[in-house]
């Protein structure tokens, strides 16, 4: 005890050292809390974009059409099919199960005045399709589909490049199951903007009973069923126990996070960067935590020769200078914390503009706008114990020394 | 009776060409309850010796014995836990922490010797800072207090755990000669009261007065040893 008392008046006495080498430690802290608030809640804002507006909870699709899908440019119309009554009990059937809707995908080229773009186009009920996806919410010109009349809802970002709007005409060509070309006109009914940046740019709402014709394939043909969820927590559960009674099916469930393993991935870097550049600060405050100990061990070198002479054990030096070290740990850990807590705090109520950064979507993450990050003391409380525990495990070989040092010189040196 | 032993004590320091012989076959024997200077100039061999005496350091030959301990040949986990029990260090400099209170420099003699009790701590403590005059600024740290006063706190320092040796080299070296005086005479009091052995070594032919035993010490050789 009277070890911990002479450790913090140690700390406390050289306050000013202690704030310098602490102050790294702080920064290391408070970036680690904001960069790991930053990473939560973009990738949860981009789940969350991926689901409302992509991929939800779980996607349903033949095996080849997966396969195929990832492989090529063009979208395989080909490895369509049509939904069982058995399977869709299954999926009622579904833990948290909300809504489903079936569509049809394709990919066409956009066709507007002199211009033409690659699209990816949506055919979808829209009845069913509002119960899964929210972009008819997002809706900033016009209506989104209703019935079934040959318009489209496109993106922001596409009418912007078209420079188009609701009531404008346009052309869609695309090539049909029969491999010859064919188009789908009409007028623009609608423009989203949603925040999923890609969504804006890349994808036309179509209605699937005017478009399946037009393809050749059957009334009901899908090339995916789109299942939402309750719950993101349920959907790799859910998923997996419809794997289960697909059995021999040629059919395949897949969660989000498996349709977004680019995300998912992104999400792994993420935090491994975030790691990396922790390791690198803790460094830092580690060497400093070390000349620390080492000056401070130089300038006592007649306090400790004399703590040494009247009989007190190395053991007992190498504890008290580790604790002087844990203290300025403490302290920085502290301090990070706190400035953490009100970076958090701004962070978490004003939010932050991405695109002040950079534009996202060009990386293939979807966010734009702010975000916000959330609390999370899970993070204060590790990296709180790590700086602690990395002051003390860097000050072990300078206090070794310091403990080691002769008592005598206390009695010669003046 | 005897305390303390030395027997053709040798130390050198160094290799080779530069050795240097600091003590040359020492011999002396030191009993309970004295009170005794080291004088010699300066080089004489005054610090080795009680470095020696006080199991800080190890003869190069010859033997040191405490109380039938061969203090001399221990290892120096040994000489520290010798030294915390039955040797108290009086430093030229004082040597107080700079961060504790005159009281928290005594208690931490008495702690590092693992008393718990601190009631115990308590009452040995405030005793002996009663003893040594400082009961009225026990509370103050090293930088409040004069040098006869720090060095009075060592004194209670060295003291407070009852040890069989008190080893001052050169205690008053820092003081003026009316705080020299006042220091040394604490020390004696605290000899006769508590019987406790001191040796310190001095210059100061007017502190050496004081002492009952005189050694002089010349190149690391006794060259006279009277008692008065
Ligand atoms: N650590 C050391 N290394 C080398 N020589 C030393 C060392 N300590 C003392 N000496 C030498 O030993 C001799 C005796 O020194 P010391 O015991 O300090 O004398 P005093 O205390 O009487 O002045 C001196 O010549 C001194 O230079
Ligand atoms: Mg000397």
């Amino acid at each position: 005890m009277f070890l911990l008392r002479l450790a913090a008046r140690n700390v406390f006495r050289r306050r000013g050292r202690t704030l310098i080498i602490s102050s790294i430690l702080v920064l290391a802290v408070a970036m680690f809390i904001l960069f790991e608030s930053l990473m939560v809640g973009m990738m949860d804002v981009s789940f969350r974009n991926v689901i409302d507006f992509e991929i939800p909870h779980i996607e349903i699709a033949r095996k080849d059409y997966f396969t195929e899908s990832e492989k090529s440019h063009t979208l395989p119309i080909g490895k369509r099919f049509i939904p069982e009554d058995r399977l869709i009990s299954d999926v009622q059937k579904l833990k948290g199960y909300q809504a489903m809707t079936g569509i049809l995908e394709f990919s066409a080229d956009f066709i507007s005045g002199r211009y033409e773009f690659p699209v990816r186009v949506r055919a979808v009920d829209p009845d069913t399709f509002n119960d899964v996806f929210m972009n008819s919410q997002y809706i900033v010109a016009g209506t989104f589909l209703d019935g079934n009349g040959p318009g489209v809802v496109i993106g922001s970002r596409l009418a912007e490049f078209f420079d188009l709007d609701v009531g404008e005409y346009f052309v869609m060509r695309f090539t049909d199951i029969g491999g010859s070309f064919n188009t789908i006109e009409g007028e623009v009914t609608g423009i989203v903007t949603t925040p999923h940046p890609d969504i804006n740019l890349t994808t036309v709402f179509v209605n699937r009973e005017h478009a399946a014709p037009r393809i050749g394939v059957e009334d009901l043909a899908v090339t995916q069923l789109m299942v939402r969820l309750e719950d993101r927590e349920l959907a790799s559960s859910q998923s997996n126990a419809l794997m289960d009674t697909l059995g021999g099916n040629p059919l395949q469930a897949r969660s989000y996070r498996e349709g977004a393993d680019f995300l998912v991935s992104l999400e792994q870097w993420g935090y491994l960067e975030t790691y990396f550049l922790l390791a690198l600060f803790l460094l830092v405050g580690a060497i400093g935590i070390i000349s620390a100990v080492v000056l401070s061990a130089i300038e006592r070198e007649k306090e400790i020769g004399m703590m040494k002479a009247m009989g007190m054990g190395e053991s007992s030096i190498l504890r008290l200078f580790m604790l002087e070290a844990g203290g300025i740990g403490v302290v920085g850990g502290a301090l990070g914390c706190l400035i953490g807590a009100v970076i958090i705090f701004f962070f978490n109520t004003y939010g932050f503009d991405m695109d002040i950064f950079m534009d996202f979507s060009e990386i293939g993450v979807p966010v734009s706008g702010r975000i916000y990050g959330p609390w999370n003391f899970d993070a204060f409380l590790l990296i709180f114990v790590i700086v602690v525990i990395v002051s003390i495990i860097a000050s072990i070989l300078p206090a070794l020394w310091a403990a080691r040092k002769n008592p005598i010189d206390a009695i010669e040196k003046r | 009776m005897s305390l303390l032993t030395l027997e053709h004590v040798d130390k050198t320091y160094g290799q080779g060409d530069l050795q240097v012989h600091a003590l040359n076959g020492v011999d002396l024997t030191i009993s309970k309850g004295e009170f005794t200077t080291v004088f010699g100039p300066s080089g004489s061999g005054k610090t080795t010796l009680l470095n020696l005496i006080g199991a800080l350091d190890r003869p190069t030959s010859g033997s040191v014995v405490f109380l039938d301990k061969p203090i001399g040949s221990m290892n120096r986990h040994e000489q520290a836990a010798h030294r915390r029990f039955h040797v108290g260090f009086i430093f030229q400099s004082y040597n107080l922490i700079p961060v504790l209170t005159a009281y928290e420099n005594v208690e931490f003699a008495l702690k590092i010797t693992g008393i718990r009790d601190s009631k115990k701590i308590h009452s040995q403590v405030t005793d002996m800072l009663d003893h040594v005059g400082l009961s009225e600024l026990m509370h103050r740290r090293p930088n409040q207090l004069s040098g006869g006063q720090k060095q009075r706190v060592a004194v209670a320092r060295a003291l407070v755990k009852h040890p069989k040796l008190v080893l001052a080299d050169e205690p008053t070296a820092n003081l003026d000669s009316k705080t020299s005086k006042e220091v040394i005479e604490v020390m004696l009091r605290m000899n006769r009261e508590l019987h406790t052995t001191f040796i310190f070594s001095t210059h100061d032919p007017m502190v050496m007065e004081y002492a009952r035993r005189m050694v002089e010490i010349r190149d690391g050789n006794i060259s006279q040893d009277t008692e008065r």
